[in-house]
């Protein structure tokens, strides 16, 4: 039978929620599935996709078989009370309808053992404050796929620091024409040019926290 | 040289007496209507609102009185009908959010959603579900999915190709007064005939059917060219067909007297990579694209135009082998993707229609020294031994200063020899 780890790494989410299903009854714990199969999995999907064997399509093939198991075990991980890698929030900025690069950030991170709070697309400023201060977001992930909503991503800073959490968050921007150079203009604290750097940087600040 | 000739030499790698320069032949090689507006204010022109003749990304007509002024060399010839299933007819005014009055066609109809956004419905229908949105403050529209609950036991390709059938009456005289108008203009004729673009990711949601079937979700697609890869080529295959039927009864009724055809839009490069592998684009797309271009190139003159975005290195040589002559945008900036390597390594076989000046960065938020510099670099490594159609890369987008437009032109025409512009009124 295909384990978890295969099944995520294939893509494949009829084999992700039958491999967990069988795992759970064989009495599996559910934080060690997620430590030593769905993050590893998610880890070597994105080493495939860094090195060109994976594409787009295989990303949203294997977040959507991760999020298959991750529906039957993260009840099981509140019960246990085990704590996420950190918490991010995500969303395309206000004026920006594109969120496939978005979707495909959050479920690399899920994969990755965050907790994800998905704010969704079109996002407006304030919405991004309130997931800082009420729902104890750690980093906050800005997508943008236009040139005319990159702007945008600075309004998301001046309202962090205008409602006072700006040193509580760190603030990670991607998409397709965001760059390094404007990230640093903006004052974003990291920019990920594709879903795995974003991952690792999301790792590297939670580890530097 | 007429603009014809100029253009003609340039497709043979020819150089022509100086560089022929594209805005608005395309749907993805025209200027956003707002920057149409400023230009037309700029040169003094009859002032009254643009069309906007494209509505889904709100590109604005230049009309004669501007291709004049901007000195244009390409007329574009466009479908019937709009990517919402309406005709580009009967026009009324509209107003874009930042209260610019612009045309629209008659059946252009929206409404406000409790969230502000503005909401577009296929065919003008308000009865129907809303098939495009424009945030409250935006500037253009984004498709919203429809996607139907997927059963994979009754997938069924017929779905996925209810937009494609044998060509009306109607939309084929429609296509033959607008290639002869359009061939009257001394300019070259582009045509956008629709029907060959296989599986691109702005019409599979169908912003145009009141009712999409098939699969017509972004990233389900996206995965179907992966795991159904069967569904998909059953789709290419049939699409393919009907295809080759129109075009027979197109050429039958325009003749050479179109010079290039816009065949198919979509993307396969990302910034940095791609939507998928070579080996991918060989097996799903390639039979197809040679298809096409066997039977154009068997049977027309006409060249033929591919637009992708993104970062195709990987795929350059398929798409040269598979017939293509044109290749658009040209994104410099994405990887691979730099000018002396595209020239030197394709130009004698392709032709940059495009890749005059990066509208990501530069355009928009450059200075207008920063854009001369970009365009003189990029009109000296492309124009080479002809093969070179000057556009922007992309469609200009909306708020890109005026100055910045009239300082690439004005490269255009410094690299050319020409006197700059007039300084406008």
């Amino acid at each position: 039978m295909t384990d978890l780890y295969q099944a995520i790494v294939e893509g494949n989410a009829k084999a992700a929620v039958a491999a967990t299903e069988a795992a759970l009854a064989r009495g599996e714990n559910a934080l060690a599935l997620v430590q030593q199969q769905m993050v590893p999995a998610m880890d070597e999907v994105g080493r495939l996709f860094e090195c060109e064997e994976f594409f787009v399509p295989e990303l949203l093939l294997a977040g959507r078989a991760m999020k298959a198991a991750l529906e039957l075990i993260r009840p099981l991980l509140a019960a246990q009370g085990a704590e996420p890698a950190g918490r991010v929030a995500i969303g395309t900025v206000k004026g920006d309808l594109h969120d496939i690069g978005k979707n495909i950030v959050a479920s690399m991170l899920e994969g990755g053992g965050f907790e994800v709070i998905d704010l969704g697309a079109d996002v407006p400023p304030e919405k991004f404050v309130e997931a800082v201060r009420d729902r104890g977001a750690e980093i906050i992930c800005l997508s943008a796929l236009l040139t005319v909503t990159m702007p945008s991503m600075r309004r998301v800073i001046e309202a962090l620091s205008a409602g006072g959490v700006r040193d509580k968050v760190k603030v990670l921007v991607g998409g397709a024409p965001v760059t390094r150079r404007f990230a640093e203009e903006i004052g974003a604290d990291g920019y990920g040019e594709n879903a795995t750097a974003a991952v690792t940087l999301a790792r590297k600040m939670v580890q530097a926290a | 040289m007429t603009s014809r000739e100029r253009v003609l030499a340039a497709l043979r790698h020819q150089a022509p007496d100086r560089i022929p320069v594209d805005f608005g032949s395309t749907a993805v090689t025209g200027i956003h209507v707002s920057c149409v507006d400023a230009l037309r204010r700029h040169f003094g022109l009859e002032p009254h609102p643009v069309k906007v003749h494209e509505p889904y990304q709100m590109l604005g007509l230049v009309e004669a009185d501007l291709q004049e002024a901007l000195g244009l060399d390409v007329e574009g010839v466009f479908p019937r009908k709009t990517l919402f299933g309406f005709a580009n007819e009967g026009w009324k005014e509209w107003r874009m959010p930042d209260g610019l009055p612009v045309l629209v066609p008659e059946k252009f109809n929206t409404t406000v959603a409790e969230s502000g956004d503005i909401l577009m419905y296929p065919e003008g229908d308000l009865t129907a579900p809303a098939s495009a949105r424009m945030p409250n403050d935006g500037y253009f529209f984004d498709t919203i999915v429809r996607q139907e609950p997927i059963d994979e036991e009754k997938l069924n390709p017929e779905d996925n190709l209810e937009e494609f059938g044998p060509i009306s009456d109607e939309d084929l005289e429609h296509i033959r007064v607008s290639v002869e108008a359009a061939s009257q203009t001394g300019r070259a004729v582009l045509a956008n005939f629709g029907g060959t673009a296989f599986g691109d990711i702005a019409l599979v949601p169908a912003p145009f059917l009141k009712k999409p079937k098939g699969i017509r979700d972004i990233a389900e697609w996206y995965m179907a060219t992966r795991s159904r890869r069967e569904y998909v080529h059953a789709i290419f295959s049939r699409q393919c067909e009907i295809a080759i039927a129109n075009l027979e009864r197109i050429f039958a009724a325009v003749g050479n007297r179109v010079d290039a055809v816009f065949l198919c839009g979509t993307d396969f490069g990302t910034q940095t990579s791609s939507f998928c592998s070579a080996a991918t684009f060989r097996d799903l797309w390639f039979p197809y694209y040679k298809r096409v271009n066997d039977w154009i190139h068997g049977h027309t003159a006409w060249r033929t135009f591919k637009h992708s975005c993104g970062s195709v290195d990987r795929f350059i040589p398929s798409m040269i082998e598979a017939g293509f002559d044109i290749l658009n945008p040209v994104q410099c900036s994405a990887t691979n993707m730099g000018a002396e390597h595209l020239k030197n390594d394709y130009g004698e076989r392709l032709v940059f229609w495009g890749g005059g000046v990066d509208t990501q960065q530069v355009l928009p938020f450059g200075t207008a020294a920063e854009v001369r510099e970009q365009v003189l670099e990029r009109c000296r490594v492309f124009s080479r031994g002809g093969g070179f159609v000057f556009n922007t890369i992309h469609n200009v987008q909306a708020r890109t200063p005026v100055e910045n437009i009239l300082a690439m032109l004005n490269a255009v025409r410094e690299f050319n020899g020409q006197a700059a512009l007039a300084a406008g009124v």
